[in-house]
């Protein structure tokens, strides 16, 4: 792409321009907000002014407190605030009105209840105060305005552990978490939904941990085991199973927008040839249970920890590195800053690439520190080898061609290289001409002595030349000078005054150090004088080539430069010394190639790279990050185009976590600090994203409705203390996540059954106070991997390089080791919801669309599976029709088929009559594969 | 202030179990407020039950009504990939013939690759139809609608690359990942088929340049994404995935489903009111119709001969009239892409490339817009012709690796360019900005691709911004922040 610099520039929620810090009340427009106001008017604003202005109004302001506007309401006192909008519970203001505390208001009366309540629904709709009414707008300063939100927005406070309320006596609750989840059903006159059914409960947890069915031998031996600790056992079990990391893996691959192609790529290889290696990394993490905080240390900063040179870990780092490459330095760190920090702390910070955030406390330098951080490492050409080569089979034969392959390549670039450099020695004089020309291109053209049709000049050798001179230009330069003396001067110029002033550098003694002149260029200037400046740089430049060609023609070695004339090897050396203009780094040799050479090497590449993907004796290798020898300096880029730099920032963390106190990164990139920031126990945000989100698949919804935007936009959660509590126990228990699991599934709230109650669907139809368990819809891998599963073909290798799942014979793997083609999604995989590659996605949406359908009634793969289903022996040796039936009830469902499912099957098989591939009894198992109750979780 | 389209606002229904109908308004830029509040008045008893929200299931492919009136209900999108020359087609320049073989009087501008001299068109230009609209050979069966045709001189991209043009013209934005214009268009107004695929990007022999990113819903549900549909195929089950079962017949299938049908009832009868089971049960009735439709849709062989015969031979005659079919059974949007790869990327031999690729498309194109009026569909029916961008008027220069060397083609050209429209509330029969005398640049009334967005959105009821939708943490729409619309274009 050659095209101009563009500038970046987003729409940032255009259509809500009010309301930064409000979470709820809406705009003026919406009912939401007229709504939300009335309340107020009606509701709360007779009660401050009757009961808290008199003290804390315009007049005065007791303890600094004023009340009478939401702006000094939230300025708080002291530099402290006294309400959390959305959180009462937070709130200093609502302990005080309920006198939990030392500080008891109003002094003298208690409040009535409803008055309470009312301030405390004010408080959990984030404070609703008409736009009319508010202060002259926020006289806040920037600065004051970002420490306000940072200690006053919920997120971003500290995670405490909330007290968890007090004991119920029916015994109903288990856990702290069911004393969370009743006081809020309790506080709406809700009652939990009763115990689900073994059979329902088991199914349940096994598709939640390892996206798979229970066997219906499991199923039973759950129902008939009476010991107390039955359940306890099963939770265990498939928390140990190596199919739970693949389940939840996969979660976790959502969120780091995993993919095994790099995106478009036009003449490139566009898989990614150990993209693998980090969807195994991330597996086998869950499966261990590796401590979230050191999970993240090691996605970010594998490369910067202690770990053995060719570690498994460093596949880590592919968190950074599986992103859609964008064939743009900018664009890819841009989604790396996406998925660390929308991925990893539901921080939007990619809003502010262009300007500061329009809602959130996210300056745009902000951006740009972390800019900084990933701009200071790369992706090596070499990535590092991880585990044993030698143990690979067939390693030997793949490294045979991979060298071949190699040396190829190597060997054109060696080619391309020295004739790159032959030739810009060559045509220094054409070099000199236009570095030292500031005329127009066109006009350049018709000077008679240039001769540029053969080869172009190349830009980029022209501006090595400009930088060069720039460094050499001296009045006493033995060789620049008389450039130097006549800098700047336009034609007319030159002809009025250079004459003079190149006479005075030909006065100078004959020489090769400062302050002398190189006698060779006096003698090119000696005569006539140049009448133009391109005159006088084309006969230096002569001079150069003229040297250049001596020395080739002497056998262009050291011998030969021995052979020249101090004066002569002056020149010599200004093109060959490293750094010099016409040396230009064997690394950087793309820059300066044509496009059909451009061409030859990408294919020699692609060869290359084809050959890791294909060949089975590829070891793995991680997709690792490198820091750069010298970090990055970052500068903000005005309007998010870098084409105009604009002030310098330091690396280092956000503002709004790290606070007034921070301090720049010291170590190398700061990625390792970066790293450390994030996985802190004092970052309230990634612990609160992590739970929110494991909460929502435990659940089917979140506690906070927006799990990768915990901004000041986003809802405050319903249950927040509930919240705080997974997130103070995530941290409480060596951020081990199957602790975590287990205290959700051990919960009696996760153990409710899932029938609909229609008094609670009244009250509450969204279920968000969880009166009872969602039903919920299998996703396409939990789907697929079941179809196979009670066929029984499931295939439980692990690991590996990616299978093609789609075209015959259809792979009997499951589906997290399925190839994903960013580029080329499957039409299949959009149609069932599939998370997009290309963008961290921590909640996929959920549509039903014939499209669906259709694959599950005409596609052979599902057609396969039904034949597999019937062909299992503990269906297939039936022959009793309804035992028959039965028996795939027990398989599919894990319960036994009620009477008239027997009868319905029963007239199904007899009346349908076999067709010529598809038997009556084949057509009956693809029905029941088909049924509601086979994709959906009680 | 403005307020957000919730395409899903008028019906008060959610898109499934996992999309509620909160995200969705919340994503679609009614903000987090709306139910949220209405929830928590209703708890606390500020508000009668009735006003809580309400739940229900609908697909999300089911018709919505746009913010406004509009005539154009779908769309049908010729897409020239690689780039035709306007100054061959639609944008005649006599000056290039007086010029012909020397340099311009100004320099180039710059392009992807070097061009040199003024390279005359060697197509003819007449003028047609009572507004007088002049059109090359090339085009002289479009030429006969020229009363119809909105031609659009001064288009203007941002960059002369293919990848990042086609990008722009498709999404609206040439690098990031953000959704087409077509999944806009189907998430807004949803589609009035519900058994075939409200999108629809047909590509005979493979992908363009760029791929599905032409067609990707991005961060909208993918349920909005084209469909793609490799048109080099005639047999159906090749065109449409799974679209038939390979081994039972129609009644058959039927009779599976039937039992289907009473098994879930029977489990649906233990969980009332769940609107997901519902929703996936029609799901599988839906799917059992599609079947049967696509199969009708894609088969051109019901056509008559006298209309076979109007559109011509070869596969762009065969797409071109599906689109019209698939237009006539309500899908919402059709995009016609002209061949896998980039065919009217003519760097060389332009003239022979343009005359087999025109010769290609052109016939059927002027028999679709024919039908469409035949049918009284040309007024529902917004038709829009042109590729990424346009050519130079100047030819380009040997260039190993880039070119032939024939010195006989054109580059790139985001300066200046033409797309045309047609129905669809479109005010036809005239020619709206000017490229310079050489054709090179835009020079009065440019219309940005940006624009052209916003202009098409409005011809089909919305306003280009408020059409938006919730996404990391803010409302994104397809004309990003920019965008006029061009008033002169509509009737």
């Amino acid at each position: 792409m050659n095209g101009r610099l563009l500038t970046l520039w987003c729409a940032c929620c255009l259509a809500c321009p009010v309301g930064a810090a409000f979470p709820v009340a809406g705009r003026a427009e919406q009912p939401a907000a007229t709504e939300a106001e009335a309340f107020f008017e009606n509701q709360v604003r007779p009660l401050l002014a009757k009961r808290c202005y008199g003290c804390h109004g315009a007049e005065t302001q007791e303890g600094g407190l004023r009340l009478d506007s939401r702006q000094h309401l939230l300025a708080g006192t002291e530099g402290r605030p006294v309400v959390i909008a959305g959180q009462p519970d937070q709130s200093r203001l609502i302990a005080a009105v309920r006198r939990q505390g030392e500080l008891q208001m109003p002094p003298d009366d208690r409040l009535p209840d409803a008055e309470v309540d009312a301030l405390v629904a004010w408080v959990k709709l984030g404070l609703p105060w008409p736009q009319s009414d508010r202060d002259p707008p926020p006289a806040l300063s920037r600065a004051e305005r970002y420490e306000q939100d940072r200690l006053t927005h919920w997120a971003y406070q500290p995670v405490l552990r909330p007290p968890v309320p007090a004991d119920d006596a029916a015994g109903w609750a288990q856990t702290p978490i069911d004393r969370f989840v009743l006081a809020e059903l309790r506080a709406e006159g809700l009652t939990p939904s009763e115990p689900a059914e073994r059979r329902v409960l088991i199914r349940r947890a096994t598709f939640d941990l390892l996206g798979l069915p229970p066997t219906p031998d499991e199923v039973e031996a759950f129902v008939n085991d009476s010991s107390a600790e039955a359940y306890e056992r099963v939770v265990d079990r498939l928390l140990a199973s190596p199919r739970y990391g693949e389940r939840w893996g996969r979660h976790w691959l959502d969120v780091a927008r995993y993919a095994d192609t790099k995106g478009y790529a036009f003449a490139q290889e566009r898989r990614y040839p150990y993209s693998y290696t980090y969807r195994d990394y991330v597996i086998q993490a869950w499966n261990a249970d590796l401590p979230y905080d050191r999970f993240l240390l090691e996605q970010l900063a594998a490369d910067l920890l202690p770990l053995e040179p060719n570690s498994p870990r460093l596949a880590a780092l592919g968190f950074l590195t599986v992103g859609r490459k964008f064939n743009n330095r900018h664009d890819d760190i841009d989604d790396q800053i996406d998925v660390v920090c929308r991925g990893l702390m539901g921080l939007t910070v990619c809003c502010a690439r262009c300007h500061d955030h329009k809602y959130d406390a996210i300056p745009t330098e902000d951006y740009y520190s972390l800019y900084g951080v990933f701009a200071s490492s790369q992706e090596p050409g070499d990535l590092p080898l991880i585990g044993r080569p030698e143990e690979v089979a067939g390693y030997e034969k793949f490294k045979q061609r991979l060298d071949e392959l190699q040396r190829d390549l190597d060997a054109n670039r060696a080619e391309r290289h020295a004739a790159l450099l032959d030739a810009a020695r060559r045509q220094v004089a054409e070099y000199l001409v236009r570095a030292t020309s500031a005329r127009p291109e066109g006009l350049l053209e018709k000077l008679p002595f240039l001769s540029l049709s053969r080869d172009e000049l190349k830009p980029k050798l022209v501006q090595r030349w400009r930088d060069y001179l720039r460094q050499q230009f001296r009045d006493d330069h033995p060789l620049w000078a008389p450039l130097h003396v006549t800098a700047g001067l336009d034609d007319a110029q030159f002809a009025a005054t250079a004459a003079e002033r190149l006479r005075a550098c030909l006065e100078r003694p004959e020489g090769t150090g400062d302050g002398q002149l190189n006698p060779l260029v006096k003698q090119a200037l000696g005569g006539e004088l140049p009448a133009t400046r391109a005159e006088l740089a084309n006969r230096l430049g002569a001079l150069f080539a003229a040297t250049y060609s001596q020395w080739r023609e002497a056998g262009g070695n050291d011998a030969a430069r021995e052979q020249l004339s101090p004066a002569s090897r002056q020149l010599l050396e200004v093109l060959l010394a490293a750094g010099s203009p016409t040396d230009v780094p064997l690394s950087e040799l793309d820059g300066y190639v044509t496009r059909a050479e451009r061409n030859k090497l990408r294919e020699l590449q692609k060869k290359i790279d084809a050959h890791q993907v294909n060949s089975g004796g590829a070891p793995p290798r991680a997709m690792i990050v490198r820091e750069n020898s010298q970090p990055h300096d970052p500068r903000v880029f005005i309007r998010g185009n870098q084409g105009r730099p604009g002030d310098a920032v330091p690396r280092q963390f956000l503002f709004v976590l790290a606070g007034p106190e921070r301090q720049p990164f010291t170590q190398g990139s700061g990625r390792l600090e970066l790293a450390q920031a994030i996985a802190s126990e004092h970052n309230p945000l990634t612990r609160r994203v992590l739970a929110n989100r494991i909460w929502m698949h435990h659940f089917g919804q979140p506690l906070v409705t927006t799990p990768s935007d915990f901004g000041t936009r986003s809802e405050p959660p319903r249950h927040a203390a509930l919240l705080d509590y997974l997130a103070w126990s995530l941290a409480a228990g060596d951020w081990s996540l199957k602790a975590l699991h287990r205290e959700i599934l051990l919960s009696s709230v996760y153990r409710q059954a899932s029938l609909p109650r229609p008094d609670c669907e009244a009250r509450d139809p969204e279920n968000r106070l969880f009166w009872r368990m969602s039903p919920r819809r299998l996703e396409f891998e939990a789907l697929r991997d079941a179809l196979l599963a009670v066929g029984d073909q499931l295939d439980t290798a692990v690991g590996g390089r990616p299978v093609e799942l789609f075209a015959p014979p259809f792979s009997r793997r499951r589906s997290v080791y399925g190839f994903i083609d960013r580029q080329d999604l499957p039409n299949l995989l959009r149609v069932f919801d599939f998370a997009s590659p290309d963008q961290s996605t921590a909640q996929r949406p959920q549509t039903t669309v014939p499209q669906q359908a259709l694959f599950l009634m005409n596609s052979p793969e599902v057609l396969q599976r039904a034949k597999a289903l019937l062909a299992r022996p503990d269906v297939a040796g039936l022959t009793d029709d309804d035992q028959r039936i039965q028996r795939l009830y027990q398989v599919l469902y894990g319960r036994p088929a009620s009477d008239e499912e027997v009868s319905v099957g029963r007239e199904f098989v007899r009346a349908a009559g076999d067709a010529p591939e598809l038997s009556s009894w084949q057509q009956y198992a693809q029905l029941l594969l088909l049924s509601n109750e086979f994709v959906f979780v009680d | 202030m403005k307020t957000s389209f919730n395409p899903d606002e008028q019906d008060r229904t959610a898109a499934g179990p996992a999309l509620t109908r909160r995200e969705l308004l919340c994503r679609s830029g009614m903000g987090f407020g709306a139910l949220g509040l209405a929830g928590l008045l209703a708890d606390g008893g500020w508000l009668p039950a009735t006003a809580q929200a309400e739940t229900g299931y609908r697909n999300p492919l089911a018709p919505k009504p746009p913010h406004f009136a509009a005539k154009a209900k779908r769309v049908i999108h010729l897409f020239m990939n690689g780039g035709p020359s306007h100054v061959d087609t639609f944008d005649p320049k006599p000056e290039l013939a007086r010029l012909a073989g020397q340099d311009l009087p100004r320099p180039n501008l710059r392009t992807e690759r070097k061009t040199g001299a003024a390279f005359p068109s060697p197509f003819k230009f007449q003028k047609y139809g009572q507004s007088g609209l002049e059109v090359s050979e090339l085009f002289q069966h479009t030429a006969r609608h020229a009363d119809e045709l909105a031609v659009i001189r001064s288009m203007q991209a941002d960059v002369p690359n293919h990848e990042p043009s086609l990008l722009l013209m498709n999404c609206g934005e040439s690098r990031l990942v953000r959704p087409s214009m077509g999944s806009w268009v189907t998430y807004g107004l949803g589609t009035e088929n519900l058994n075939l695929p409200g999108f629809i990007a047909m590509c005979p022999g493979g992908y363009p340049i760029t791929e599905t990113q032409n067609w990707q819903a991005a961060f909208l549900p993918g349920i909005y994404q084209g469909t793609h549909i490799n048109t080099q195929h005639t047999k159906l089950d090749k065109l449409v995935a799974n679209v038939r079962n390979p081994h039972l017949a129609p009644d058959a299938q039927r009779r599976q489903l039937d039992t289907l049908a009473r098994l879930n009832q029977l489990h649906r009868d233990q969980r009332a009111g769940d609107e997901a089971l519902e929703a996936r049960i029609h799901s599988f009735e839906l799917a059992y119709r599609m079947q049967g439709e696509a199969g009708e849709a894609f088969d051109v062989s019901r056509e008559p001969r006298h209309v076979l015969d109007a559109y011509g031979p070869g596969v762009q005659a065969r797409q071109i009239l599906i689109a019209r079919r698939l237009i006539e059974r309500g899908v919402r949007f059709v995009q016609v892409w002209h061949g896998a790869g980039q065919p009217w990327d003519n760097h060389d031999d332009l003239e022979q490339n343009h005359r087999n690729l025109a010769g290609q498309c052109d016939r059927a194109i002027g028999a679709l817009l024919t039908d469409l009026k035949r049918l009284g569909l040309l007024e529902e029916t917004l038709v829009i012709w042109g590729g990424e961008f346009g050519r130079t008027p100047t030819v380009e220069l040997p260039q190993a690796g880039a070119n032939a060397g024939k010195i006989n083609g054109r580059d790139h050209n985001h300066w200046g360019f033409t797309v045309w429209m047609a129905g669809g509330g479109v005010k036809g029969g005239q020619v709206y900005g000017a490229t310079d005398e050489f054709g090179f640049q835009a020079v009065e009334n440019p219309v940005h691709v940006h624009d052209l967005h916003a202009t098409i959105l409005h011809l089909l009821g919305f306003d280009h911004e408020r059409l938006t939708y919730r996404y990391a943490g803010r409302d994104f729409r397809l004309t990003d922040v920019h965008g006029h619309v061009v008033r002169e274009l509509i009737a």
